[in-house]
């Protein structure tokens, strides 16, 4: 499999979180996003005409989603496929609306940045609602208490969240949960998200 | 305005990258950059043209007079050497901040961890730092760290050796072990357009020996190194750079960091900058 | 001075860091792994970095940015880049009084007069910010003071507040001891959206 890939892409990053929390090889080809838009150049319009990143290839098979692509890689991983479908199409409103005001506030992305933040707020104040009844019921994934596609997907742009202005102080249960992702096997970081120095201790 | 600060070369604009008119704030003013045929234009709201250079990459402006021309590389001239843009970032912090991180190794097993540097090999050894009074820059050498990952073209983890220098207020200059090319110098620089006083665009720009890498991955690598510096360089409080001593507590690793304040503070440079402790 | 709620101790295990505005000022609580929790002032000495965002490990709190860490009593005990140097006694976190009750912990910004004000027998249930001001929130109840709204009522409900900014706060949870704390958290969700909208 390969992943053409931004290394600071929060949809890229689900891609490879997700292969690498399953422990499956991704072959990654850096494409030059920005500043050279490399995306958007005749050869990449060529495998993808959206013109967008990331796209996995898996032989003859070519994904331009990143839900068809968590879904791919987990085809034969049923525990990590339970309830996703609503998360994944929250974690698109995620990429609208935190993505966005990230890519603004770090590359100069032209976006209305106040309906994007203000976007955001009300889907982590969503997030957070949820998150808490879980850990009434003893669970801190988004639908159980192992961590899912729907989790991989929504922890990206919410991790990422203060890179656009938006603070996660203020969610105790968002907090928690993206602490026990980051506590999992395998887990690898992207810039924005840091290791977790605590585990080191355990050395 | 009359802040001497703005007496010196800024970088605004990436060469390649201003085909369409480019609109930007330098000192909190609003300047636009035009691409025409004779060459680039930066021109001030009031229409009022301002000098320009094209070095390194990029074009460079000012709103004040520079008594001095914009600094030289000479290094990155010679041949073999991949010329990476790696384009720019905008943080919420003071543009002096940007450049101190950039002269900083001690925080690289904790924010660069596995890449640049690893517990426990956190001890950070005494190496020289001057200001060198015939060029007017700060110069730090013999600086020694080992890292897992120290460059894109690196295959382990190596010693590595860096000098770091700084030819202007708010740019910084890293030479750093080549690892293709032992006895040569991979040059990395920081090139920060101060914004407001809180808040920079951070030009990265490289000279590298390295024939394995795509250009994808050598931009790649660089963004990379700098986002994980990014959330440190917003959640620094104050958000300017305090100059006198009081505010904060530095150690022998953090000598350059030292001197570059103390340089500032020599030159009159203040913008972006905290001149009482509080 | 009065003893402000700063969270609910089941939202802070043992070994995070987490960060609170308190009437503008910026805390960072850790609970250790033995389970102490600290109040400090949210801002590494060395650098000014957020100590929020920094790490537990054992009894000490380490700043991300250079890995220097701090122990009880809020002076620095060890750095990284200097691992045979004892760090300078000048060295040191500001530290606030905090003390747990009822399972949520109580910070102290100075000399404080009363006890920590008691939830009785109601449950923790959670926190969530309001984007009100704290006296705007109790003059609305026409509660006499803001530490802790003791509003019964169906629920049971007690609502410590920490005042955060002056147009928002950080609002803590109780309920009575054997209420539905879902049907309680969609509840009071409505409550803020009423605050919000005043």
């Amino acid at each position: 499999m390969i992943l053409y890939d931004y290394v600071l892409s929060a949809s890229c990053y689900k891609i490879r979180l997700m292969a690498a929390l399953s422990d499956q090889k991704l072959g990654l080809r850096a494409v030059n996003f920005h500043p050279a838009r490399e995306h958007k150049s005749p050869e990449m319009l060529k495998l993808n005409p959206g013109g967008t990143l990331p796209i996995l290839r898996d032989g003859n098979l070519i994904m331009t989603d990143s839900s068809d692509m968590l879904r791919h890689l987990t085809k034969n991983l049923p525990e990590w496929q339970r309830d996703d479908d609503e998360w994944l199409d929250f974690a698109k409103t995620l990429n609208e609306t935190l993505g966005m005001a990230r890519l603004h506030d770090v590359l100069s992305f032209n976006v209305d940045i106040d309906a994007a933040r203000n976007g955001g707020v009300r889907l982590l104040r969503r997030l957070e609602a949820h998150l808490t009844e879980q850990r009434f019921d003893g669970m801190i994934f988004l639908t159980g208490d192992t961590p899912t596609i729907a989790d991989i997907a929504c922890f990206p742009n919410t991790a990422l969240a203060p890179d656009g202005g938006v603070s996660l102080d203020v969610y105790p249960s968002i907090r928690l949960w993206m602490r026990a992702i980051r506590s999992l096997p395998r887990f690898i970081e992207m810039p924005g998200i840091h290791r977790l120095h605590e585990l080191e201790a355990a050395e | 305005m009359s802040d001497p600060s703005i007496d010196h070369w800024y970088p605004v604009g990436l060469l390649s990258d201003i085909n369409a008119p480019r609109q930007t704030l330098l000192f909190g003013q609003e300047i636009s950059l035009t691409k025409e045929d004779t060459g680039f234009s930066v021109k001030t709201s009031g229409g009022a043209s301002l000098p320009t250079i094209k070095r390194f990459g990029h074009l460079w402006t000012s709103l004040g007079q520079p008594d001095h021309d914009l600094f030289a590389i000479p290094e990155a001239d010679t041949p073999g050497r991949h010329l990476v843009d790696v384009g720019s970032v905008k943080v919420k912090c003071s543009p002096l901040r940007a450049v101190e991180n950039f002269l900083d190794i001690a925080h690289f097993p904790f924010i660069h961890t596995d890449i640049l540097g690893a517990e426990p090999h956190t001890e950070v050894d005494r190496y020289k730092v001057e200001i060198r009074e015939e060029v007017n820059e700060v110069w730090a050498t013999k600086v020694k760290f080992f890292q897992p990952q120290a460059a894109k073209s690196a295959e382990e983890g190596i010693i590595t050796e860096y000098m770091y220098r700084v030819p202007a207020p708010t740019c910084a200059v890293l030479y750093k072990t080549c690892p293709p090319r032992p006895g040569e110098w991979d040059i990395i620089t920081l090139f920060v357009q101060p914004l407001t006083e809180e808040w920079c665009e951070v030009w990265p720009w490289m000279a590298l020996y390295d024939d394995e890498s795509t250009m994808a991955e050598m931009v790649s690598f660089q963004q990379l190194i700098f986002m994980q510096d990014r959330s440190i360089l917003e959640n620094q409080i104050p958000l300017k750079l305090p100059l006198d001593p009081g505010m904060e507590t530095p150690t022998q690793a953090d000598m350059t960091s030292v001197a570059y304040r103390r340089w500032l503070k020599r030159i009159g440079y203040s913008y972006g900058a905290q001149m009482v402790a509080a | 001075m009065n003893w402000i709620a700063v969270g609910l101790t089941d939202d802070i295990p043992a070994g995070t860091v987490v960060p609170r505005r308190v009437d503008g000022l910026d805390l960072a609580i850790w609970r250790s792994e033995l389970g102490r929790f600290h109040a400090w002032s949210d801002r590494c000495p060395h650098r000014g970095m957020r100590l929020s965002h920094g790490f537990v490990r054992g009894e000490m709190l380490a700043c991300i940015y250079h890995g220097w860490q701090y122990s009880l009593d809020g002076s620095c005990g060890y750095i990284p880049a200097h691992p045979e140097l004892t760090p300078p006694t000048t060295i040191c976190a500001n530290t606030y009084v905090c003390e747990v009750r009822n399972r949520a912990l109580w910070v102290a910004l100075g000399p404080v007069k009363d006890d920590i004000p008691d939830v009785g027998d109601r449950i923790p249930i959670r926190s969530f910010d309001i984007l009100c001001a704290a006296s705007e929130i109790a003059q609305h109840f026409a509660h006499p003071q803001e530490s802790l709204l003791v509003l019964n009522g169906r629920y049971d409900l007690a609502i410590a507040l920490q005042p955060s900014t002056s147009r928002s706060c950080f609002a803590h949870i109780f309920a009575g001891a054997g209420q539905d704390r879902k049907i309680v958290s969609r509840y009071v969700e409505k409550l803020r959206d009423e605050m919000e909208a005043l």
